[in-house]
């Protein structure tokens, strides 16, 4: 053997392949379908066990799901808040300390260049929270501003426990002072462990924050403490579906962020995913704003919006139409709904479909059985309101279900 | 007594020559115009400096060779000058003395090229007619479809243009694209062979730019150069004389001018400039603010918060790295340049004996450091007479902007002690006839008029920074994004030297867009 305390070696300075998160060792150990994916070059599961298990215990149980890899860029100085407010389309001076505000940020023509959590710790301390890779955007931000800006996305580990015993399982696993957390709110339950009401279900839910030292340690007490509250760990595909059923949607998926496309006229402003309500004209410039004014004159390009289908095939991919003739768009995330029934999905149309013309729309979904394809036209209406929305998960405090 | 609240049209940050050329076209239509200057004198880069300064009348530029004809006939100003021919002078005595098209040498031979030289000034100078029309008018958006009234606008002066270039015929048409992006350096030496002619037009081509002859894009700045008719023309009384005629033509429209009148900040609301306040906390209100001050100085005034990230991130990053320095000379006598007739001593003399020694006197600047064999534009304004005391203006290029440690007393009397050497080359004997020297680095350039980097034309007029990309791509239309903040210096369309069209450019832009 030779004496390696030197110099690390290559491999061990840049570790090939996915890098497994703080909380692999307990993955891996639960994990019997062994189905992991990329993300953001850590690994990350698929499916632990068995995706629809995991579907329904997000609706009737508990999950944890691994959100580790998530982009987290920590902002802080006397300028963090005027900073932020130019970044971002809403307006972050509305987002008190202890809070959490989800946000979009936009180039300078106005086009989503990714959307977040913005988790406020103090008036001065932020935590911006995303999928896509920011440093570089967020340093040009900060650029001109007292502010420091740290990556910490490889040295902060989460959790997101969801699911309507969610907080029982805090409860029993001391953490019982989350009770008095509102959704969105944003507390130090313990010394170095944040715990904010957030997450991508729509049900009742937290995520918890740490040190990656402290990670595997909080793992073991709710998984402890979870004993009679069906908690399961589960992987992407089970969380994309109550995502969907949430009405959330998701970079790359139903928006293309712009510094990731190539192509002209690929990009998306707040106003065409639907976020008028998120971009607040009334407060000072933010990047975008002048392109963003000019396109609620001149009128959007395209809507996204959300729609229930007939039948119950997913219609992922499917090609929309009006009067079953002119194509006027396609659904950018689509799947069967098990909790409410419904063949539901996130599209994209053209305008005015979607937004002022919401009649006679189509969809057109290509089923494929046994080697076999057949394509059925399936009625399509426009909705308003999340598919997946309970009481319980705005109840505070939540009751133990 | 000095919390005041004035109010005018329009507010001009800067009193130099763009910034009065601004003030003066929004005046003469009727608007009530407040320049606002640093120093106590008037000028920018043809300032001539405060009391405190030594007294040369041509302090830094000391030349006006692109001054546009339009600005000049829409001011009315009223300017003496006298036209010059430039000699290029060679080590062996060789000189060049080129008079428009024509090179002849110093005994009144024709230059062995002469005939080179006229057909290849001939065809620049019809390509830098052509790419002049671009210049007086603001750069083309072409973001609209080609109904919309602006757009199409746009497209028709562009179609001028190209009609233009069809009508050089083929061949010219065909050269005019080759030679467009390509360097000075391949031009001259395929046509002139290398030497103080081909010397000559590599340096009138890379003054002031952070680039030797041999860089691509340095054709295109000597076309530049060449817009207005490739005249020289050097004020009788020297810059101080121009920027009197500037002063009195904005004067004479009506504008008030402010000096030692500094700016704190363009105060921005609801998207928009309302004024500025002066450090002495007077606020001026105006419904436009044109700043002749570069991009990112503009920026800091107004607020950073107030402007895209992109905007800003470009505007940090513009190339504006100062090459030229100056040195003015006050002399016992004047000065005698060998194998030089005694009336050529008022032509423009250049030291540039070839396309190369331009390039290896850019070399170190890249280092930060300066050559030992700089290139030279001297004026000798008082050559018609003997009487004393003589001075000598001399832009010098390259000196670097930004040496490693600074500008030392150290540093700055080996720079000088050089220039003195490659001077003494020329004109023997003239150190001993030296009675005051001043030496102008770009630091210096930087501090006293507030150009970026102390850049000749505040902004290196690189093809990345021309157009509707100079000084940066969203500024490139004088508008700034804050509604009413217009850029009216030479960092904006078309670019440097004493020339005007920027500030009135700006001016026109901001009555276009209803701005006052």
């Amino acid at each position: 053997m030779t004496d390696t305390s030197a110099a690390r070696t290559l491999e061990e300075a840049v570790p090939l392949g996915l890098i497994p998160t703080v909380f692999q060792p307990r993955l891996e150990a639960l994990s019997s379908a062994k189905s992991w994916m990329g993300w953001a070059g850590y690994q990350s599961a698929v499916v632990i066990e068995n995706m629809e298990f995991e579907y329904f215990a997000i609706r009737n149980q508990s999950t944890l799901f691994d959100v580790s890899p998530m982009h987290k860029y920590r902002i802080q100085g006397p300028d963090a808040e005027a900073m932020l407010n130019r970044m971002m389309t809403r307006d972050v001076r509305k987002i008190r300390p202890g809070r959490v505000g989800y946000t979009l940020w936009c180039d300078e023509e106005g086009m989503v260049i990714d959307d977040g959590t913005l988790f406020r710790f103090g008036p001065d301390d932020f935590r911006l929270c995303c999928q896509e890779r920011m440093l570089g955007w967020v340093l040009d931000a900060a650029w001109g501003f007292d502010v420091q800006v740290t990556d910490e996305s490889d040295t902060i580990s989460g959790l997101s426990l969801q699911g309507p015993t969610s907080f029982s399982i805090l409860k029993d696993a001391g953490l019982d002072a989350a009770a008095a957390l509102k959704p969105f709110d944003l507390a130090e339950i313990e010394p170095g462990l944040w715990i904010s009401r957030t997450g991508f279900t729509g049900d009742l839910g937290y995520e918890l924050w740490m040190k990656n030292a402290d990670g595997l340690a909080l793992w073991d007490r709710l998984w402890d403490a979870a004993r009679d509250w069906g908690l399961k760990a589960i992987g992407f595909e089970a969380l994309n579906l109550a995502r969907i059923e949430a009405g959330f949607i998701a970079a790359q998926v139903d928006f293309q962020p712009i510094h990731s496309t190539l192509r002209l006229g690929r990009g998306r402003t707040p106003l065409e995913l639907g976020f008028e309500r998120l971009v607040d004209f009334e407060k000072d410039h933010f990047n975008g704003r002048r392109a963003l004014l000019q396109q609620r004159q001149k009128g959007l390009r395209t809507h996204l919006v959300k729609i229930e289908l007939g039948g119950f095939k997913p219609s992922n991919g499917a090609l929309l139409y009006h009067r079953k003739t002119k194509e006027v768009g396609h659904v950018t995330s689509g799947a069967w709904s098990p909790t409410t029934k419904r063949n539901i999905a996130l599209a994209e149309l053209k305008a005015p479909y979607g937004g002022q013309v919401q009649d006679d729309l189509w969809a057109e979904i290509y089923v494929h059985e046994e080697g076999q394809w057949d394509r059925r036209l399936v009625p399509v209406t426009v909705q308003t309101s999340p598919f997946f929305s309970h009481p319980r998960a705005r109840a505070t405090p939540p009751r133990p279900f | 007594m000095s919390n005041t609240t004035q109010n005018f049209d329009a507010v001009i940050i800067g009193g130099g020559h763009n910034g009065l050329t601004a003030a003066t076209t929004l005046a003469r239509k009727g608007h009530s115009v407040c320049v606002l200057e640093r120093s106590s004198v008037l000028g920018g880069m043809m300032s001539v400096g405060g009391a405190e300064a030594p007294s040369f009348t041509s302090r830094l530029a000391h030349l006006l060779y692109n001054l546009n004809p339009k600005v000049e006939r829409e001011l009315g100003l009223r300017l003496n000058a006298r036209n010059l021919t430039t000699v290029s002078l060679a080590p062996n005595g060789e000189h060049v003395e080129i008079d428009g098209g024509k090179a002849r040498m110093m005994d009144g031979a024709l230059h062995p090229k002469a005939v080179a030289f006229a057909t290849l000034q001939t065809r620049l100078q019809r390509f830098a007619t052509l790419l002049s029309r671009l210049s007086l008018r603001t750069p083309p958006k072409l973001s609209g479809s080609w109904t919309d009234p602006e757009t199409f606008g746009e497209l028709m002066g562009l179609a001028g243009i190209g009609l233009g270039l069809k009508g050089m015929g083929k061949v010219e048409m065909r050269e005019f694209l080759r030679a467009l992006l390509t360097n000075v350096h391949d031009l001259m030496v395929d046509d002139l062979d290398d030497g103080p002619l081909a010397g000559a037009m590599a340096a009138d081509a890379v003054r002031g730019s952070f680039s030797g002859p041999k860089a691509p894009g340095t054709l295109f700045s000597l076309l530049y150069r060449l817009g207005n008719g490739a005249n020289l023309r050097a004020p009788v009384g020297g810059m101080a004389s121009a920027v009197a005629a500037f002063e009195d033509a904005a004067a004479r429209a009506g504008c008030v001018i402010k000096r030692q009148s500094a700016v704190r900040s363009v105060l921005v609301q609801g998207d928009r400039v309302h004024g500025v306040e002066l450090d002495d906390g007077t606020v001026i209100h105006a419904k436009a603010v044109l700043s002749s001050i570069g991009p990112q100085a503009t920026i800091n005034l107004a607020g950073i918060q107030h402007f895209d990230v992109e905007i800003a991130r470009r505007a940090k990053n513009l190339r504006a790295k100062g090459t030229a320095g100056k040195l003015n000379l006050l002399l016992k006598a004047r000065p005698e340049f060998s194998g030089l007739p005694a009336p050529l001593h008022q032509a423009r003399l250049l030291i540039a004996p070839s396309s190369d020694y331009v390039e290896h006197a850019f070399n170190p600047v890249k280092y930060g450091s300066f050559s030992e064999a700089p290139t030279l534009e001297i004026l000798l304004p008082n050559a018609h007479t003997p009487e004393t005391p003589q001075t000598l203006s001399a832009v010098v290029g390259y000196m670097p902007h930004d040496p490693p440690g600074g500008w030392t007393d150290a540093l700055r009397t080996k720079a000088e002690r050089q220039i003195m050497a490659v001077l003494e080359a020329y004109a023997p004997g003239i150190g001993d006839r030296v009675q005051h020297s001043e030496l102008l680095t770009p630091t210096d350039i930087q501090t006293e008029t507030g150009a970026a980097g102390g850049h000749w034309h505040h902004g290196e007029m690189g093809i990345d920074q021309i157009l509707n990309v100079r000084p940066i791509n969203g500024m490139a239309h004088y508008q700034c994004g804050v509604e009413g903040l217009y850029l009216c210096g030479a960092s904006a369309h078309p670019g440097g030297d004493i020339n005007g069209a920027p500030g009135r450019n700006s001016a026109l832009q901001a009555l276009k867009d209803g701005a006052l």
